[in-house]
């Protein structure tokens, strides 16, 4: 990894146990809807800042869903509902007080299938930043070199920035977006099974991408790969039917899990 | 083993009817090449420089289609520019707003009739919106009537086209935090920008065809003219005066004006062709 | 390059920036303005049929006000004494249209079939190309082809011979006799039907090819041939479809107007004759229209397009309706 990204900030943080870490994300009684269909059932639970957290579980089992609320996508479409309190650093996001434009910039994300914008490498990171804030041209080249870089792509992109973004790899795309996430500066970055439709060596480039990001912003990853959630995950939340039945650190849950069903599912009784 | 009489019944069946699918595929290919060969033959026949350079002449006498050409092209060129945009925003509603709503069926449905809709009645509609109330015929009455059977052409694609848009990228955009206006123009218009080409070219190719609606908008003009508030030369209606007249010469000029026609057609069928797969290629 | 630069240390500050703030104005403003703006396009749609049929309505009112419902059901065409009936017209749409579909819809059914089930992979795109290619044509080049070729090929050779061996048959014979003059209703009916079946067939192809794959492999497997697949699987599953296909080629070719003015002939007789020259609704219109001089005329002739305007609506919109299940509108363009 590139040492200018280890050394952004003051000092290299020491990654700790997630239990000694601030509750950067907290949910408290959520349920969610799809028309009269409830995907979520009262679901609490918190997500420690600078970790990265997993959530697992069958297919079906809202983890996506789950996932989603955290940004309010689900606010697009009309017939889907969430009941309940989500809170960041202690404020309610799901009231109308907390805008939607600071919610999306204070929360990324990133999704299962790699979504470049049909323009340049260049235009895909300064586009969405542009909307934000008004830099000149070498503050945004600044920007982008920064987004890439955090994102483990500029040596490869570094010369062909005006090309078109779909020239690139799978991997890379994804790479991609999560530099143009990481340009609008998030505090929290969402991530929807970011490496199931990718190759293992992009996996493994992801999965490194993401734990050097974790020493400064808190991430939340949906994944149905048990390796890869005990790879790279510090806290781990187990769901089943729209409900959260077990939370805990990492080495816990998968090697002493509390419940019978955890147990189950990590050690692939049921998947 | 015996042979079972219903299996070769069955199977005789069976050959009769493919021989019939094929013998009904040669059957709409041979009018086709009828078609294509009489146009080529007769209008090459009758191609020459003049066609280009002299305009319409009197009956009797030989002349060229310049003013013809130029009339069509410029009120093409105007139905485009009036029709494009306002058919990419209705097909942004309905692609971005009303997928699945009432209104956007009810919309749909009625897109959907305009489009296969007699074009005689569209250029009556005009005459009755545009020519009666000013008592005479115009150019401008003829774009419009243009437009509106181009309209309904680019509503459909580009409704098509927006909605090929993989939703994931219109979600990223938001994630980061865009409006939606924003996103339906920078972000969605620039994926579905080979689409709504595409549909345009489509409209561009059928309305250089048509002939009806210009003849109760436009008419004719046996001069060049500079106006578009009175009627104007246009390529198929000269045609149809031409081909309905007893001069032999007269026929001619119709059979290179049909020739210009189809080669414009079939070159932009073409054109739509290899977007497309440019498209896939991209995508 | 600098390493950390305050422009980009980590996370945004918290807490609301003025970005924030007018990001968030510019939001509601824009995608409301955007959304009234998309809407009043798509509204415009809806403006245009409308507004068609007002102002037709509104330009026969006169020749409605003076026939009434005579207009329908006379058959005089009388420009100087301003007596004018739709029959003519109206029969002469009817019979043409029904020659047009009676050859279209086997046709079109038999090219669907060699498409979809025939036809190796490779040629299926050319062939279909080729299909699509007579629905791009422009319909002023079918009336030069049908007047200039066809109908002189009519008149010299199938006329005669559907003459004597048809025309001396009982009940269908009146149909097929009378001069060879070439111009008439079957010639119509003929281009008419060949219009017409680009369409027909596309819409057919796509229908056919939504057949869900296991429905046609599970009759494969019991030993189905080709031909019993699509009649007991395929036709079963898109019935409703197909005749939506049907209609929509009806819905075509009742509005064609081109084709049929160069060789259907202009006449305001009726004969019961195929070979005899007649005349449409949009034949009637665009032969005349440029002549009509006096404001009766010209009303008679806007109260004829209103006519064909309300049939086509009706025919469209039960095409419409009889695709909407399959998902089909009108399959693929050319």
């Amino acid at each position: 990894m590139d040492d200018r990204v280890n050394t952004l900030g003051d000092q290299p943080i020491v990654l700790d146990e997630p239990g000694g870490r601030r509750a950067k994300i907290e949910m408290r009684n959520l349920s969610f809807f799809y028309g009269k269909h409830r995907a979520l059932k009262d679901v609490s639970a918190e997500f420690p800042e600078n970790t990265i957290s997993a959530i697992i579980g069958p297919s079906g089992c809202g983890k996506s869903t789950l996932l989603r609320t955290v940004n309010g996508m689900f606010e697009l479409y009309p017939g889907q509902r969430a009941q309940g309190e989500i809170l960041i650093d202690g404020e309610e996001v799901l009231s109308k007080r907390y805008s939607r434009a600071r919610l999306r910039r204070n929360v990324g994300m990133v999704f299962q299938k790699p979504t470049p914008f049909v323009l340049s490498i260049y235009e895909n990171i300064a586009f969405p930043v542009r909307h934000y804030e008004r830099l000149s041209r070498s503050e945004m080249d600044e920007r982008v070199e920064r987004a890439l870089t955090q994102a483990a792509l500029w040596e490869e992109v570094r010369d062909k920035l005006k090309r078109s973004a779909l020239a690139l790899s799978g991997g890379q795309q994804q790479r991609l977006c999560i530099a143009r996430t990481l340009a609008v500066r998030p505090q929290v970055l969402l991530l929807d099974e970011p490496t199931s439709a990718l190759d293992p060596i992009s996996t493994a480039k992801i999965e490194e991408l993401l734990t050097q990001l974790a020493r400064q912003l808190t991430v939340l990853i949906v994944t149905h790969n048990l390796q890869q959630a005990a790879r790279i995950s510090q806290k781990v939340i187990f769901m089943l039917a729209g409900e959260v039945i077990e939370a805990g650190d990492r080495e816990e849950l998968f090697v002493n899990p509390k419940d019978s069903r955890t147990s189950d599912y990590v050690t692939g009784r049921f998947g | 083993m015996a042979i079972n009489p219903i299996i070769v019944r069955r199977q005789a069946v069976n050959a009769l009817v493919l021989v019939a699918a094929t013998l009904s595929t040669a059957f709409g290919l041979f009018w086709l090449a009828w078609i294509l060969w009489t146009t080529a033959s007769k209008g090459a026949a009758a191609l020459k420089p003049a066609l280009f350079t002299q305009m319409t002449p009197p009956p009797g006498s030989d002349g060229g289609l310049l003013n013809a050409f130029a009339g069509s092209f410029v009120m093409i060129v105007m139905a485009v520019v009036i029709g494009t945009p306002i058919g990419v925003l209705a097909g942004t509603y309905l692609a971005e707003f009303a997928r699945k709503t009432r209104a956007g069926a009810a919309i749909r449905f009625v897109n959907d009739i305009l489009l296969s809709a007699p074009s005689i009645v569209i250029g009556l509609f005009v005459y009755q919106l545009a020519v009666r109330p000013f008592r005479h015929f115009s150019g401008y009455a003829g774009a419009i009537a243009l437009a509106m059977i181009l309209l309904p052409v680019v509503v459909r694609t580009s409704d098509e086209a927006l909605q090929l848009v993989p939703d994931p990228m219109r979600e990223a955009a938001v994630a980061l935090g865009l409006p939606r206006w924003k996103i339906t123009t920078k972000v969605v218009y620039r994926a579905a920008s080979t689409g709504i080409l595409t549909g345009v070219l489509l409209a561009l190719a059928r309305i250089s065809g048509e002939t009806a609606p210009l003849l109760f908008t436009a008419l004719n003009n046996q001069y060049w003219t500079n106006d578009f508030s009175g009627p104007v030369a246009n390529v198929p209606v000269v045609i149809f005066e031409y081909a309905m007249s007893p001069s032999d010469t007269w026929h001619a000029l119709a059979w290179a004006g049909a020739l210009i026609i189809t080669l414009f057609v079939v070159a932009l069928g073409i054109l739509t062709r290899i977007a497309f797969r440019q498209r896939h290629r991209h995508g | 390059m600098s390493v950390a630069s305050d422009a980009f240390g980590g996370p945004a500050p918290p807490g609301r920036s003025r970005a924030d703030l007018s990001s968030e104005k510019t939001h509601i403003l824009g995608d409301r303005v955007f959304q009234g703006l998309t809407g009043a396009m798509a509204g415009l749609v809806f403006l245009v049929l409308a507004g068609a049929a007002l102002a037709m309505l509104w330009g026969g009112m006169l020749a409605f006000r003076t026939f009434g419902a005579r207009f329908i059901y006379s058959a005089d065409w009388d420009a100087v004494n301003h007596r004018f009936g739709a029959l003519v017209p109206i029969y002469g749409t009817v019979v043409s249209s029904a020659i047009a579909i009676l050859i279209a819809v086997p046709i079109s059914f038999g090219i669907a079939i060699f498409l979809t089930e025939l036809a190796p992979r490779w040629l299926r795109g050319p062939v279909g190309a080729a299909i699509e290619l007579l629905a791009a044509v422009p319909s002023i080049i079918y009336g030069m082809w049908g007047l200039f070729v066809f109908v002189p090929f009519v008149a010299s050779d199938i006329e005669p011979w559907m003459s004597g061996h048809l025309g001396v048959l009982p009940i269908v014979g009146p149909l097929f006799s009378g001069p060879p003059i070439g111009i008439g209703m079957m010639t119509a009916g003929i281009i008419l039907g060949i219009m017409v079946i680009p369409f027909i067939t596309a819409v057919m192809r796509d229908v056919f090819g939504a057949v869900p794959r296991e429905l046609k492999e599970s009759a494969v497997a019991l030993g189905a041939t080709t031909w019993e697949v699509v009649a007991k699987v395929s036709l079963p599953y898109t019935r409703t479809a197909v005749v939506g296909a049907i209609f929509l080629g009806l819905g075509r070719a009742l509005g064609e107007t081109m084709a049929v003015t160069f060789v259907l002939g202009n006449a305001h007789d009726f004969s019961l004759s195929l070979f005899m020259p007649g005349n449409s609704i949009a034949a009637a219109i665009a032969n005349e229209f440029t002549e009509a001089d006096s404001p009766i005329y010209v009303s008679s002739l806007i109260a004829l397009g209103f006519l064909l305007f309300v049939v086509t609506f009706i025919v469209l919109a039960l095409a419409k309706l009889m695709l909407v299940r399959l998902g089909q509108g009108e399959g693929r363009q050319a």
